[in-house]
């Protein structure tokens, strides 16, 4: 599997426990490309995490939206594609800027911003989807 | 999945040992734990991340919000032997300015 680029997918439904799923797909990736960097993998990591938290969190209908996340290993970068069946997400969630230090919330967007090369949200007829790239280094 | 377990060293101050990922999963459980610390007169509060082997903001707000709870009772909160991903994440966020990392749990508790 070294340097060969590659395809992983995982999908259901966006609840809490989906989360498992996800950190478990990325150990899985580290396990198979042990070229990849740890920083680089545990950063696309913090970003998915992020980003699928704020869908278990905001999504509409509660607990009844789908996703589907595909994770690309290339030569030059990890790409992750998170899309997700519920309604668009309201503006206020895609705001990333700087909360208060001792704010308790509203740093997921900033921190997948933060460690990610390019961060790119879009809604189309029937999906949000967030595309995720991270550089390798 | 998160283990969370507290151990309290002296009337004043508890060692909360966090293992595995801190998510938006584990952070109400972590919450938790620390107020009731906090409510029992252990103000003084380490939280060893030795073991946390990820971070996201959910749990950072969980160390937010410790922090801040344990400051009301005159107490505070500090971080020990913070793992890679979640130094990166507090830098980035910039809260290694509120949340100082100690590189040990015995450095964190001296001198509070």
């Amino acid at each position: 599997m070294v340097g060969e680029p590659a395809v992983y997918v995982v999908e259901g439904v966006a609840v809490p426990n989906s989360l498992d799923l996800l950190h478990d797909l990325m150990d899985r990736v580290g396990v198979d490309h042990p070229d990849v960097q740890n920083e680089d993998l545990s950063m696309l990591e913090t970003a998915v995490i992020e980003i699928a938290g704020n869908l278990i969190e905001h999504g509409r209908p509660s607990g009844c939206v789908d996703y589907r996340l595909r994770l690309d290993v290339l030569s030059d970068r990890l790409e992750g594609l998170l899309a997700d069946s519920g309604e668009p997400l309201p503006i206020t969630v895609l705001d990333g800027s700087a909360p208060d230090p001792l704010s308790e919330d509203g740093r997921g967007i900033l921190i997948a911003q933060a460690v990610l090369d390019e961060l790119v949200y879009e809604r189309t007829e029937h999906a949000n989807t967030w595309r995720m790239v991270r550089r390798r280094r | 999945m998160m283990d969370i377990e507290r151990s309290d060293i002296d009337p004043a101050m508890a060692v909360i040992r966090c293992r595995g990922r801190l998510n938006m999963v584990a952070a109400p459980a972590l919450r938790a734990c620390i107020e009731q610390s906090v409510d029992e007169g252990h103000t003084r509060v380490v939280v060893d991340l030795a073991r946390t082997s990820f971070i996201d903001s959910s749990g950072l707000g969980s160390l937010i919000g410790g922090l801040k709870k344990a400051r009301q009772a005159g107490g505070s909160l500090r971080i020990a032997e913070a793992t890679d991903q979640v130094l990166n994440v507090l830098r980035l966020t910039n809260l290694d300015r509120v949340l100082r990392p100690h590189v040990t749990v015995e450095e964190a508790s001296r001198g509070w």
